[in-house]
């Protein structure tokens, strides 16, 4: 059985958005906010390998590859960030990086 | 060349007074910028001289590109005409004299080197207007004299009120230049340039054009003259724009002289006179200028009978007076609002480097009130002010006369409504000048005085070095009408300002003038005498009658008192409005103080420090909300636009 | 191929690569060493980039031509002026390490890409260069809670947004076939041609770079992270970044998307982003966070020129991006000579009486405010002038209206700034500045107040470069 593209797509919208909601719904844990991240640009990876598969095109393969490089660095970045702030406040609760507002 | 230094000696001064100040001294500071502004006179005076007598050719004396690129070419150009050199040679002269009168009357004030510097900032940046060759140079040297006047009059910037006033004077000619800028931006649209040289030729062929806009039809031209001449009023003080004139006299009474004589207000009357090609071919904005102009003349003239403060009676004569030079401009007389322009910057400077000697002489009080019976101590300064005020009130044959009478003519020759309506509201300011002139003589000089003995005991005549350059100003004060009535609007006008005035193929107002019936002409100096004489007998023979007739018409006094309480209109209309906006917006936002909204006199604090904010509230979910609302608002957009 | 038309890049890169090691390996201190090294790197990719070929390259991912050098040159100058300006200040903050310079370096690279991009994945992997290392120079000052919830925050949010911007160019890919600027305006030639799905892609690329130039409603990080981050990060954030994002998102809206009508998307981001810097600064009490608000008003300016899409409003946006990348880093260096004590202070209110007690540096931030509120004759007017004239020869009256209109409202609060500096009792002088801030600050004041007698040539440069885009 072939799995149309369209249920790919599908998935990866589902996908996308529960990682956009995950962000700002999410009221407890910056590291959701990080696996949210993840989830978009897993949503991102299915898309791109779904269409390459369609359009019988490496591109798409090929730019997967770079954005699973990114995310790796980027998570690495963000979690070295959320560590610094972490021993600045001794908190990572979201609701808790209100200091500068107005 | 001789023209270039006269335009940029000023500068030279004002950069060496400004930036060495300190280093060289408050004394070689002034030494400097006097030379310059010396320097300067002569030259401005000589290149007129060559102009106008030796027969030497218009041009213009190009300094360098400036912009050029494809369709817009810019130079720096100054431009030798006329229209230009007469401001140069009447900017140069009456700067001068109020650099010297400034050695006096600043000589006991903290920062001279500044002053110095600042007034020949603004000398310089009027000298750019007036000689430039296109709008794009002439919005320069147009922001630069704003600037300037805005250091100039919060110069005693520890003085609330005179930081109040430095900004009013901004943001209400900030409004005016908004017009201007459009005004310009339509005009390069239309014609392609904002060079004078490809202007002026291509106005004719455009004459027919009209803006639809809201389905009606506008004249192009009368659209743009109208935005030039918004950018006039906002300078030339003018009806609706004039509110930032008055408050102006917080500067140094120097100050006031420049702004009210030779630069600032001038411009205005100035660019009328240069876009005259432009304005021919648009007689609704003619009609407009005219509207405004004599509404204003009446107007402030009617103010300036109550005040009580010199310097403000003086300030709303300049108003008046302003208005009387755009009556002339929007009866087609060009010539004779620059001819009174150039006579009432005379008598203008004189009545306030005057109003200085007087302020000076009674130890910094300003309220006429309080003054009274000195007139033999400062003779030379009595004998000035009469000088300058029956100039100002045209009484033959001061300088007032030939060009007062001559812009009244004007208007009552032209023939339209507006002109009548013109000639009537002048002749009625006329009286009101004459009256106010010498109330001002009488309450200042005459009678018992009111100050206190110490101050009385204090009262002494000026220095050499301020009353020589009132005796100076005084001359030209008497002499400038008839040396120079002929030339600028008599027999000899075609010769004299050749083609740098544009009379339209239909204007023969400065023939016509010479046609009127003799009473019509006669009117305005009747009406003069007639209100020294209401003065004489109110203030000399009845001195009882103001007080009782203040009593009697007090709703009149005190709206005439209160300047009409167009501030307090502006206030209530646009200032409070904004605030409340400005407040509503951020209330959601944070604890704030607001102050320097426009006219922020008083600093504001809205609610709680601690209010936690609903738009940038700091929280990240939020952000992140608000970015998937734009996201979702944009791409609807986006699909509904296809 | 012609690798070497990357020359500047790579040259940079490598150069990056042995200062990291250089500050690593050698003993002792060798911040200062690894910033001066850092400087000579950028004046060298200057040299190279102004004396470059133009062409295409690496199949077709790379392309340089007049408006990449253009806006190659204008970001190495603003990162050399903001590493400039960091030495100092790191020291004096105690922050000094030889990492900074390195991390602007490596943004720099990136930014360079990003405007040299023709393909989406040199795009995007510019893009995040630049974002990675802009996250962590947000949170360079570790000690201090406000900068690492600066680098928090502007870490989450732009993560986001840079996923939102693949998700696009995923399906910009997938509806149009390939990942290349030009094979994609091929794909699709009129705007019949765009499919809904191709519709979205583009709407959330769109969106995904507004984020980074911080347009309405994309704005909400730009006011934490300008006040949290450390100045010469801020004025670094407010320069090169806003640079390289503007210049590719007019080649991104002009090449591949060109047939796609963004027009009206550009022009609700322009007025929205005007109408709320304006009213957004009135409120401020932080100098910091009133440039955020004033930057944020800025962009909606610059997109004036964007929304008229002619080459006349492309040359307006360059022409604004120059004036405004010198009022920037002047300001900010304004900012940074704010001390009092061996602190920084940055409330408006600090700088009351500077009038007095600093009548140069008052000058200075004088000039830069009222370039700001776009006052002639300074460089300010001058770009919003270009832009408008753009709007008005297409005829969208309504931007031009609003710009002006905003346009007088924001002279209310650069006004106020004067104002407390001339008009308000003088407090405690500020401490003794740095030479290589007075440079910055006079420099770009002079800069600022006399770009208007040497228009012509930045204007017939960025005239070639707004070109090269059509």
């Amino acid at each position: 059985m072939v799995v149309p593209l369209g249920a790919y797509l599908t998935v990866a919208a589902i996908v996308l958005v529960i990682g956009i909601f995950g962000i700002f719904i999410n009221r407890k844990n910056v590291i959701v906010i990080l696996m949210s991240v993840e989830l978009i640009l897993l949503a991102v990876n299915l898309n791109l390998v779904a269409f390459s598969a369609a359009l019988q095109d490496l591109a798409g393969q090929v730019m997967a590859m770079f954005v699973l490089t990114v995310a790796a660095a980027e998570a690495a970045i963000g979690l070295a960030i959320l560590v610094v702030y972490f021993r600045n406040r001794g908190s990572i609760e979201v609701e808790d990086v209100t200091l500068m507002k107005g | 060349m001789i023209y270039a230094i006269a335009v940029f000696a000023p500068l030279a001064g004002s950069l060496i007074a400004g930036l060495f100040g300190r280093a060289i001294g408050d004394r070689a500071a002034q030494a400097v910028t006097i030379t310059c502004m010396v320097l300067a006179s002569l030259c401005g005076i000589t290149a007129f001289a060559q102009l106008v007598w030796g027969g030497a050719p218009t041009g213009t004396v190009l300094l360098g590109t400036w912009v050029d690129v494809d369709r817009f070419h810019l130079a720096w150009a100054l431009r030798y005409d006329t229209l230009s050199a007469v401001m140069v040679a009447m900017v140069t002269t009456i700067a001068t004299l109020i650099h010297i009168y400034s050695v006096g009357y600043m000589s006991h004030d903290k920062s001279i080197a500044r002053f110095f510097s600042y007034l020949s900032l603004f000398s310089f940046a009027m000298l750019m207007l007036v000689t430039a060759d296109n709008l794009v140079q002439l919005f320069f040297g147009w922001e630069g004299v704003g600037l300037a006047s805005y250091l100039l009059i919060g110069f005693w910037y520890d003085r609330p009120s005179a930081c109040a006033a430095a900004m009013k004077a901004f943001i209400v000619n900030r409004i005016g230049d908004l017009g201007f800028a459009l005004g310009i931006a339509l005009l390069f649209w239309t014609v392609g340039s904002v060079e004078f040289s490809d202007i002026f030729p291509a106005i004719a062929a455009h004459q027919g054009e009209f803006y639809n806009l809201l389905g009606s039809n506008f004249p192009v031209m009368d659209v743009i003259g109208v935005l030039l001449f918004i950018g006039a009023m906002g300078k030339s003080a003018q009806i609706g724009l004039h509110v930032w004139l008055p408050d102006a006299m917080e500067g140094p009474t120097p100050v006031s002289a420049l702004i009210h004589a030779a630069t600032m207000v001038t411009a205005g009357v100035f660019l009328m006179a240069r876009m005259s090609p432009l304005l021919e071919y648009a007689p609704g904005a003619l009609a407009f200028v005219g509207f405004i102009g004599a509404t204003t003349a009446l107007f402030a003239a009617t103010i300036g009978c109550v005040q009580n403060d010199i310097k403000r009676v003086i300030a709303y004569s300049t108003c008046s007076q302003l208005g009387y030079m755009f009556i002339a401009a929007g009866a087609g007389a060009y010539q004779a609002s620059i001819f009174h322009l150039f006579t009432h910057a005379f008598f203008k400077a004189l009545l306030f480097l005057g109003a200085g000697s007087v302020i000076h002489a009674m130890s910094d009080e300003q309220d006429i009130r309080r003054m009274g019976g000195i007139w033999r101590k400062i003779p030379i300064t009595y004998t000035v002010f009469w000088i300058g005020s029956l100039a100002l009130a045209g009484i033959i044959p001061f300088a007032g006369y030939y060009s007062k009478d001559a812009i009244l003519e004007a208007a009552f020759a032209s023939g339209t409504g507006i002109g009548m309506y013109g000639y009537v509201c002048g002749v009625a300011a006329a009286f009101l000048t004459a009256f106010y002139s010498w109330r001002l003589i009488i309450l200042t000089f005459h009678g018992a005085p009111r100050a206190d003995h110490h101050t009385m005991e204090h009262v002494h005549e000026s220095p050499l070095v301020m009353t020589g350059p009132l005796m100076a100003l005084a001359l030209g004060a008497i002499c400038t009408g008839f040396v120079f009535h002929g030339q600028f609007i008599g027999a000899g006008w075609h010769e004299f300002w050749r083609a740098s005035i544009f009379n339209g193929p239909n204007n023969h107002v400065l023939a016509d003038m010479e046609e009127i019936p003799s009473l019509a002409a006669l009117l305005p100096s009747i009406v003069g005498i007639a209100g020294i004489a209401t003065a004489y007998v109110m203030y000399v023979l009845k001195p009882s009658l103001p007080g009782a007739l203040a009593e009697r018409f007090g709703p009149v006094y005190r709206l005439l008192l209160n300047k009409w309480y167009v501030d307090e209109l502006y206030g209530a209309v646009f200032v409070q409005p904004y605030r409340r906006l400005a407040r509503q917006l951020w209330q959601v936002g944070d604890a704030i103080i607001i102050d320097g909204v426009p006219n922020g006199l008083a600093s504001m604090t809205t609610e709680g420090s601690g209010r936690v904010a609903r738009l940038q509230s700091g929280s990240l979910a939020m952000y992140a909300f608000a970015m998937l609302i734009g996201l979702v608002v944009l791409a609807a957009l986006f699909l509904l636009v296809r | 191929m012609n690798w070497a038309l990357a020359l500047p890049e790579i040259v940079l890169a490598l150069c990056g690569m042995a200062i990291l090691l250089l500050g690593v390996l050698r003993r002792g201190d060798t911040t200062a060493l690894c910033g001066w090294a850092v400087l000579a790197a950028f004046v060298l990719a200057a040299a190279l980039v102004a004396t470059g070929a133009d062409g295409h390259a690496y199949h077709d991912m790379f392309i340089v031509d007049a408006f990449a050098r253009f806006a190659k040159l204008l970001i190495l100058t603003g990162a050399a002026l903001a590493c400039l300006l960091a030495m100092d200040w790191n020291r004096r903050e105690g922050i000094a390490r030889f990492e900074f310079p390195v991390l602007a370096l490596f943004a720099t690279v990136g930014m360079m890409l990003m405007v040299s991009a023709s393909s989406f994945m040199s795009l995007y992997l510019g893009l995040e260069l630049q974002s990675l290392s802009l996250y962590v120079m947000a949170a360079f000052a570790r000690d201090d809670v406000r900068s690492s919830e600066a680098g928090l925050k502007y870490f989450v949010l732009g993560a986001l947004a840079s996923g939102l911007l693949l998700y696009g160019i995923s399906l910009v890919y997938g509806f149009s076939g390939g990942l290349d600027f030009a094979g994609v305006a091929q794909a699709v030639a009129s705007p019949e041609l765009a499919s809904p799905g191709f519709i979205v892609g583009v709407m959330f690329v769109v969106v995904g770079l507004a984020f980074k130039i911080s347009a309405v409603p994309f704005h909400m990080w730009a006011p934490d992270v300008y006040q949290g981050a450390p100045t010469p990060v801020t004025a670094f954030f407010g320069t090169a970044p806003k640079v390289a994002a503007m210049a590719l998102l007019l080649r991104v809206l002009g090449v591949p998307f060109v047939h796609v009508p963004w027009i009206p998307v550009v022009m609700l981001m322009s007025i929205g982003s005007m109408l709320l810097g304006s009213f957004g600064a009135i409120a401020q009490t932080n100098i910091k966070r009133l440039m955020a608000y004033s930057s944020i008003g800025h962009v909606g300016y610059a997109l004036i020129g964007l929304a008229a899409g002619t080459v006349d409003g492309v040359r307006g946006v360059l022409i604004y991006l120059v004036t405004y990348v010198f009022m920037n880093i002047g300001s900010f260096a304004v900012i940074a000579a704010m001390r009092r004590r061996g602190r920084a202070v940055e409330n408006i209110v600090d700088l009351a009486g500077l009038g007095r007690t600093d009548p140069g540096l008052a000058l200075a931030l004088a000039v830069f405010m009222f370039s700001m509120a776009g006052i002639p004759p300074l460089a300010g007017f001058f770009g919003k002038l270009y832009v408008f004239l753009a709007a008005v020869q297409r005829g969208q009256w309504t931007l031009a209206v609003i710009g002006v209109l905003t346009s007088v409202i924001g002279a209310v609060y650069y006004l106020r700034v004067i104002k407390v500096m001339y008009f308000d009792a003088p407090g405690e002088p500020f401490e003794a500045r740095a030479t290589a801030t007075s440079v910055l600050v006079f420099g770009c004041a002079l800069f600022t107040a006399l770009f208007f007698l040497f228009p012509s040539a930045i204007v017939a440069s960025a005239d070639a470069a707004a070109r090269s885009l059509f």
